[in-house]
């Protein structure tokens, strides 16, 4: 993509509902040198999704209020905007199984090289 | 025949001899009658006699033509044919001869004129009388010298018959006597082979002893043993005319009998009438006329005393008493032997009674062979009443029937085991169950001849029980403890149930509602019954809910007698319940489950029983709740992790923007790494519960987040280590990892590190940990004295700064060491 559209710079959306992890995770988007989209609600996000469609990867947290909801924005995403990459980040363990495909799930606290390193891969 | 008697009449040898022949007062007889009538015959003569000449008077055994069969000496003629024995006496005219002249024969009626006798002499010598002939008219011629010759051959033909006549009497009385000894041995042989036979039987030797005496004195009339009882004599074994008379009691003192026993010596009663010991009133009552009494001794003792009586007076003589002191003897063997046969069957009763009294068992037993010799069976001999009460089989109903008529199917043990004590001598000892009984029995069998044994036992069926019930549960708390599902504890327990207790189903129920319903997870069952596991409702087997909501457990012996469940019977023995317990397990004052076990036959739950089933339940019920709680501390663990992640996350974050504008962004990075190296430890920890982690798993963990794992090469045991241990550890490891990255062997592509550690038992207990880089860079010494990591390397393990690090330009090698105490978890 990178190539195909190099003026263009890449946009990620972020999902976060707590405010500083969201300022972490900005950073991760910047510093792996794509634009980051804020979003903190469901709704948020899908009406973005449905509006920005220059938006190819969303980065977000699984552990959101309401223990299944991540998971179910993922999974909708990924049923609703097929080409959308997903990196997810989460403070427990995922079966692969339930991970939706192309899907990366990481680890909290924050392995910063790995983060940088797998928004690169999927949005850089 | 004339007056003054010759001095030889009296001359006592001949009258001893006279005696003798015991002739004197004898009815007539046919030869001597005969011999008087040849006599009168040949000498045509109207009278003739056998006169025999007496001390006192002349007695005829024979006469014709004489009245009178006797006459005193003074009417006697042939007393003076004593004076002649040689010859004949012949006196013509008798008026004329001066020694009969004066004869009243002569001088008045019958005025006999003529005699001729001839002596009756003995081959001694001695004139006992005369043959004579006499005629009323004097016969001057006298006799011709053939009737001489004739009268003495018919003189001599008397004294021969005398003779004879004599030794037959003799002949008879020696056979009387020999009759009567005869009589009196029989009789005591008699008596004797009765008392023997009498088995000690007092009454029967009493009995058998009179009946004797009374054999072998025939003038008794009757028979009877008083036997001495206090100051009395009782009548015992009355025979004969005082028959009516048993259990009389004449006094000791004031009786003829009485006077016996306290004499000790034989009475001879000659005239009851006039005895001075008699009590008189006696006399009539039993017709007493004359008796004999013989004591019965038994050493120095008066035992009794044996009374034979006539009714007549002098009806015995010396020779009665002797006999009856024969009897009395006898008498005195029986009581002996009566005493000691007593005495046998006291004994015997004795032990008899013992081994009634017995609370074990105890059995004799007859080995029973087949066709090859080899032992097939034994047969009850000796059976005491404790076995009947400890099998439950009658005693006496035992005896002659063998073990495996009476116990079909009873283990070949009970069989075999009593063969081998009987074959090789040696006692066993045995702890067996009857399975057919359900019953635990301990005892000792030993051998007593070559086809018999012994066996004295007790039944042990509550302590093995017992035992069976207490090992059960003690598995059954080993099982409970290990195992971390409630199905398989339910699955476990029930089958502990089921074998403890010889149960046929056994299982657990959650009660739905108000005891309303139960849903009964999957049973344990004996081979052919079906399980039951599903929803069940209580109301359809009955009445049984009330018990079960009070809490109380429900027990049933036999559904279809039961007022509760009989109406519901049929349902019940559908699923193969005849007996049931339900045991109630209770949460908060409900019923929230049951413990269930069942039996296909009736049966009495013991109190024993229901409490083991109490018991399991209330452990199923700890085991189940721990579970639980373990459950929902794994529910807290992973939430408390997720959030200590995310917080951990978040202390990054406000890190990262807090020194957003430091330029330098290495410190940042290593602070955010330290703390992921943190929560990996965390990670591994919690895998524990956050108690302990393995030791590999905390390396290999905080390693990954630096290097590849082909990087390391990890050597020591897999220690369960501490929540310190592993921070600790994670921390150390992660700053050694990292400088390695930067400085050392990890910083070229070949370099690799060894990680190797070891516990040492010597002394205090310690962890080594040897950190060794190989095939990196050339080492050179750090020129200042670093930062944070490694200050944190210089603390080493747990802070104990027991740390030794070599700058080898190999490479560098580190040792690490702690306590053991502290490194390792403490494993429950």
């Amino acid at each position: 993509m990178a190539s195909r559209y190099p003026a263009q710079p890449s946009y990620v959306l972020v999902v976060q509902d707590d405010p500083i992890l969201l300022m972490m995770m900005v950073e991760f988007v910047e510093n792996a040198g794509c634009e980051a989209v804020e979003a903190t609600t469901v709704a948020e996000v899908i009406r973005l999704l449905e509006t920005r469609t220059d938006i190819r990867t969303v980065f977000t947290d699984l552990d959101m209020r309401g223990s299944t909801v991540g998971m179910q924005l993922a999974i909708t995403i990924r049923d609703r905007w097929p080409p959308v990459e997903l990196i997810m980040i989460s403070s427990q363990p995922w079966e692969a199984a339930k991970i939706p495909a192309r899907g990366i799930v990481l680890g909290k606290p924050f392995d910063r090289r790995k983060i940088e390193a797998a928004i690169r891969t999927f949005a850089g | 025949m004339s007056r003054p008697a010759t001095p030889s009449v009296s001359d006592p040898q001949r009258l001893d001899a006279l005696t003798s022949y015991g002739i004197l007062d004898t009815p007539p007889e046919a030869g001597f009658d005969g011999i008087v009538q040849l006599a009168c015959r040949l000498c045509d003569a109207p009278v003739a006699l056998v006169s025999l000449v007496a001390g006192d008077r002349q007695w005829f055994k024979a006469r014709i033509g004489f009245p009178p069969c006797e006459t005193d000496l003074n009417r006697s003629v042939c007393a003076h044919a004593l004076a002649q024995p040689d010859d004949l006496l012949i006196i013509p005219d008798l008026t004329a001869d001066p020694r009969s002249a004066d004869n009243p024969l002569v001088t008045g009626d019958p005025f006999i004129r003529f005699y001729a006798g001839a002596p009756l002499r003995t081959p001694a010598g001695l004139v006992l009388g005369s043959l004579c002939v006499i005629d009323k008219v004097p016969r001057p011629e006298g006799l011709t010298e053939v009737q001489q010759a004739d009268l003495r051959l018919l003189a001599q033909q008397v004294m021969d018959l005398m003779e004879m006549r004599r030794a037959v009497t003799a002949r008879d009385s020696l056979r009387a006597a020999d009759a009567q000894a005869f009589r009196t041995r029989d009789a005591l042989r008699n008596t004797q082979a009765a008392i023997a036979a009498a088995e000690g039987d007092l009454d029967t030797v009493l009995h058998a002893v009179v009946t004797g005496a009374m054999q072998a004195v025939p003038a008794a009339q009757g028979g009877v043993i008083e036997l001495l009882s206090g100051q009395d004599l009782e009548y015992r074994a009355v025979q004969g005319v005082v028959a009516d008379h048993q259990g009389l009691r004449v006094p000791l003192n004031g009786s003829t009998a009485g006077f016996c026993a306290r004499t000790r010596q034989p009475y001879l009663m000659i005239d009851a009438s006039s005895d001075p010991y008699v009590k008189r009133d006696l006399v009539e009552m039993l017709q007493l006329g004359s008796a004999v009494f013989a004591p019965i001794l038994s050493g120095e003792a008066v035992l009794g005393v044996l009374k034979l009586q006539s009714s007549l007076p002098v009806a015995f003589d010396e020779r009665d008493l002797e006999l009856a002191g024969l009897f009395a003897g006898a008498a005195t063997t029986g009581f002996a032997e009566a005493k000691a046969r007593a005495e046998v069957r006291a004994n015997d009763t004795y032990w008899r009674g013992l081994f009634e009294r017995l609370s074990e068992g105890f059995i004799v037993g007859e080995l029973i062979r087949d066709a090859q010799g080899r032992v097939a069976d034994w047969r009850f001999g000796e059976v005491n009443s404790a076995w009947g009460h400890l099998v439950g089989i009658d005693s006496t109903a035992a005896r002659g029937r063998t073990i495996r008529e009476l116990f079909l199917g009873i283990e070949d043990e009970w069989v075999s085991e009593f063969a081998r004590v009987v074959e090789t001598g040696e006692s066993s000892t045995f702890t067996r169950q009857v399975g057919v009984l359900r019953r635990w029995y301990e005892g000792r069998a030993f051998r007593i001849d070559d086809n018999r044994f012994g066996v004295l036992f007790l039944e042990v069926t509550g302590r093995i029980e017992a035992d069976a019930r207490r090992a059960a549960l003690l598995n059954l708390g080993d099982n409970l403890r290990d195992l971390r599902t409630i199905p398989e504890m339910i699955a476990i327990a029930a089958e502990v149930v089921g074998r403890t207790l010889g149960a046929t189903r056994a299982g657990f129920g959650r009660v739905i509602g108000d005891v309303e319903a139960i849903e009964i997870e999957p049973d344990w069952r004996a081979p052919g019954q079906v399980s039951i596991a599903g929803r069940h409702v209580f109301e359809d087997y009955g009445d049984i809910r009330a018990h079960l909501q009070r809490g109380e457990p429900l027990v049933i012996n036999d559904v279809s007698t039961d007022p509760r469940t009989r109406d519901h019977a049929a349902s019940l023995h559908d699923i193969g319940v005849a007996a049931m317990v339900n045991m109630p397990v209770r949460e908060r004052g409900r019923t929230v489950a049951v413990f269930i076990a069942h039996d296909v036959n009736p049966r009495i739950w013991t109190h024993e029983e229901l409490a083991f089933l109490r018991n399991v339940a209330d452990r199923v019920e700890v085991g189940v709740a721990r579970v639980r709680a373990e459950d929902m501390q794994g529910v807290l663990n992973i939430e408390l992790a997720h959030r200590l992640k995310n917080t951990l996350a978040i202390v990054q974050s406000i890190a990262s923007s807090t020194l957003r504008n430091v330029a330098e962004r290495e410190p940042v990075e290593a602070f955010e790494r330290r703390v992921l190296a943190l929560s990996r430890a965390h990670d591994v920890l919690m895998q524990k519960s956050w108690a302990a982690a393995k030791m590999h798993a905390v390396i290999e963990s905080v390693l990954s987040m630096q290097a590849e794992k082909d990087r390391f090469a990890l050597d020591g045991p897999d220690l369960d280590i501490s929540a310190q241990a592993t921070l600790s550890l994670s921390l150390l490891l992660h700053e050694l990892a990292t400088n390695a990255l930067k400085y050392g062997a990890l910083s070229a592509d070949s370099g690799k590190v060894h990680i190797a550690w070891r516990t040492e038992e010597a002394g205090a207990a310690a962890l080594v940990l040897d950190w060794t880089e190989v095939g990196g860079p050339a080492v050179t010494p750090p020129s200042h004295r670093g930062g944070f990591g490694s200050k944190l390397i210089r603390m080493g393990l747990l802070g104990t700064r027991d740390t030794s690090i070599s700058y080898d330009p190999k490479g560098l090698r580190a040792e690490f060491r702690a306590p053991l105490t502290e490194f390792q978890a403490q494993v429950h």
